[in-house]
């Protein structure tokens, strides 16, 4: 049986662009001031739960343990979990499953990353989560995942951008009040936000949280430890987790299914049978302004292609029906990729208490939910934590946490001069494998097929083809051919390159679902201009000519609309 | 299922990388540390009054009990030698020109100790437990780099 598991403390340096501090004195600020808010030394920690995202952000191999000391992880049992985006969210239900499973009465979970060393920018260390083989040759950018995503959401469901646009606003605005924010803005509106660059339609700048370097710590405790430490404990009362496929041009595009799951599996964890009802505050995570609406309807809190509307209606404001994102959320408060989701897990903490102060959400909420999202942008990580009838903090004036935020921001000149500074870089060149099966794929191409794997089984072609099906588990059967057409699934109109840089010419990446497979992949759309690709297009691919092919993903130079029958 | 790879160089290979460099900047611990080897030749530590131990170079925190620290102790310019080692091959395996020697010295109101060259010392072999002291850069020459300072030589 598992014992119950509260959080009795957290604490959170300031969200910046540019942080004086490194990683471990980031860390070592959020842990300080997540332990003096529950008056506690460390030596009353028994153990170290710690996360952050990729070491290239860094540049630091091995960065839980160069983060450990800053952690006070220092003599005590340490493992720092990682599951890209999802991570700080993830580190709280390490914290949970640490403390329940009776192997620590006093856990301390933190958070912490720091952006601002990556150059020229952050986004180089993100285009190896796309295929090495058959997706970096055509180019990526970190941005067409969610451009294609944000395009087939509002494109199934009829959505209006200013609808979606209105999450950035409300964000933006409720970071306002929010003492450690990077980009608060109490007078933002949706013009303006409509009005902002296009990056990838289509995203605009502002419907993008920022590059930030931050910390975030919770204090996790066993129910005798909590009652001890705390008045006022807060409890965790189901957690979740789910992955989908890591191919995402294989993934349902329109609805979180992986969310969904991760968010009943805490459901029922926390006995909450109707989550719009019994739910009363939620941090959904919102790196982009639609990933809010597209995890809140993950989260079953609003019906599919529904929570637009509420956005736009008030709903989801912070004296609406159902408060969402109250702390100002990744959009306003900032995205230090693992701290941010933790920075939900104690907006949570503050709102459920009733200290939260100018962010205070009306009445008296019983239970919150906090989500995020990330690894090959398919992994759901979910909390739902609630006072369990215990009242919230008696206190009627309450100053606006966290009460202390260091962080000192740099400034672009100050971080340039700052005395012993290092510029490096870590040099790794690789040479990736193409394995079995995208061998035989790339093969294919060079002869002019596309072929993909058959599985018996479940009856699915796959394409990409793979060697076994991830569903059955088991080897697949049979090499078939299919067609060299397909559907557009979704597409985006890119004009900027990885490292931000303007584009001369836009680009068109498109998934093409391929007919004759129940897959598809990624490439380009040619021979169609911007305002004529549409989804649902049929098209053919466009060969480069025999003695030019390779055996690569470049041997289609194209994707263009299939010619009339 | 797993084909044999009669041409290996057939094997599909992708070169690539991850086009990233890095800025690494020294906190505010690290910043105290190199402004004062800059400015004025000397190394900075720090000293936790709770647990009793010695930092160096200073720290913004102590590990073992959170404290706050500042760079308030000043260490070296000798110390003893903790331990040390010859290095005869370079990052890629190739052999050195000449030997590089490298030690790691517990300064004089430390309780950490530091690790850096250790200066021509000569044909008698080095012992554990001696004495060296740490050479600095002339003012001029300092940038705020640890390579402000040269290495360790020996006290005799």
């Amino acid at each position: 049986m598992a014992r119950r598991v509260a959080v009795v403390g957290a604490g959170m340096t300031k969200f910046v662009r540019r942080a004086q501090e490194t990683g471990k004195e980031l860390a070592w600020e959020a842990s300080r001031e997540a332990l003096a808010s529950c008056e506690l030394a460390l030596d009353r920690v028994d153990a170290v739960c710690l996360t952050s995202a990729p070491d290239a952000f860094d540049g630091v191999h091995m960065k839980g343990e160069y983060l450990s000391d800053g952690a006070g992880a220092f003599g005590r049992p340490f493992m720092r979990t990682y599951v890209g985006g999802g991570s700080g969210v993830f580190t709280a239900i390490q914290a949970y499953y640490t403390v329940a499973s009776g192997m620590a009465d006093v856990v301390l979970a933190v958070a912490e990353e720091k952006m601002s060393s990556t150059q020229p920018h952050p986004q180089g260390a993100f285009l190896t989560i796309f295929d090495n083989v058959l997706e970096r040759p055509l180019g990526p950018n970190l941005l067409w995942i969610f451009a294609l995503e944000m395009n087939r959401y509002m494109t199934v469901h009829g959505l209006d951008k200013r609808d979606i646009a209105s999450v950035a606003v409300k964000n933006k605005r409720n970071a306002a009040d929010h003492p450690a924010a990077l980009l608060g803005q109490a007078d933002i509106t949706v013009e303006d936000v409509l009005a902002s660059e296009t990056l990838a339609w289509p995203v605009q700048r502002l419907d993008v949280s920022p590059i930030s370097d931050g910390a975030v710590a919770l204090v996790v405790a066993s129910e005798e430890a909590a009652k001890e430490i705390s008045n006022d404990p807060i409890w965790i009362q189901g957690v979740g987790w789910n992955l989908d496929t890591a191919y995402w041009t294989n993934r349902d595009l329109v609805f979180p299914e992986y969310v969904a799951n991760a968010a009943r599996m805490a459901y029922d964890m926390a006995g909450v049978t109707e989550p719009r009802k019994q739910i009363h505050v939620a941090e959904p995570y919102d790196p982009f302004d639609y990933k809010e609406l597209h995890h809140l309807e993950g989260l079953l809190l609003f019906d599919k292609g529904k929570a637009p509307e509420a956005a736009r209606d008030g709903v989801l404001d912070r004296k609406g029906d159902l408060p969402s994102c109250p702390s100002g959320g990744l959009l306003g408060v900032g995205n230090p990729i693992a701290a941010a989701g933790l920075m939900k897990i104690a907006e949570l903490f503050w709102q459920l208490r009733g200290e939260a102060g100018a962010r205070q959400v009306p009445g008296t909420p019983e239970r919150g939910v906090a989500q995020a999202w990330g690894d090959l942008m398919q992994v759901g990580t979910v909390v739902v934590m609630g006072r369990d009838g215990g009242p919230p903090t008696t206190a009627t004036e309450v100053e606006t946490p966290p009460l202390a935020t260091p962080a000192t921001s740099l400034s672009d000149a100050e971080f340039r001069s700052a005395t012993g500074a290092v510029d490096d870089a870590i040099g790794a060149e690789y040479e990736w494998d193409a394995g079995v099966a995208v061998g035989r794929f790339l093969d294919g191409l060079r002869e002019g097929r596309i072929m993909g794997r058959e599985c018996r089984n479940c009856g699915r072609v796959l394409v990409p083809p793979r060697m076994f099906c991830e569903r059955c588990f088991r080897g697949t059967d049979a090499w078939v051919q299919v067609e060299h057409t397909g559907v557009v699934q979704t597409f985006s109109i890119c004009h900027v390159s990885w490292d931000m840089q303007h584009l001369d010419e836009p680009q068109l990446p498109a998934v093409i679902a391929i007919d004759g497979s129940d897959g598809g992949f990624l490439h380009m759309l040619g021979e169609v201009t911007p305002d004529d690709a549409s989804i649902g297009m049929a098209v053919e691919a466009v060969w480069k000519p025999v003695g030019k092919r390779t055996g690569s993903i470049l041997d289609i130079a194209y994707f263009k609309p299939k010619a009339e029958a | 299922m797993l084909e044999k790879i009669a041409r290996p160089e057939e094997v599909r290979r992708w070169p690539g990388g991850m086009p990233v460099r890095h800025r690494y900047t020294p906190g505010v611990g690290g910043d105290a540390f190199f402004t004062a080897l800059r400015e004025r030749g000397i190394l900075l530590g720090s000293h936790c009054a709770h647990c009793g131990y010695r930092y160096v170079p200073a720290r913004l925190f102590c590990e073992r009990c959170f404290s706050e620290l500042s760079a308030d102790t000043e260490v070296g310019p000798a110390g003893e030698l903790v331990s040390f080692t010859i290095v005869f091959v370079g990052i890629e395996g190739e052999p050195l020109d000449r030997p590089d020697v490298l030690g790691a010295v517990r300064l004089d109101g430390a309780d950490a100790v530091l690790i850096h060259r250790v200066l021509e010392p000569g044909e008698e072999p080095l012992q554990i437990g001696e004495r060296l002291e740490v050479v600095v850069k002339t003012g001029s020459e300092r940038t705020g780099s640890i390579l402000d300072i040269e290495g360790f030589r020996r006290t005799d």
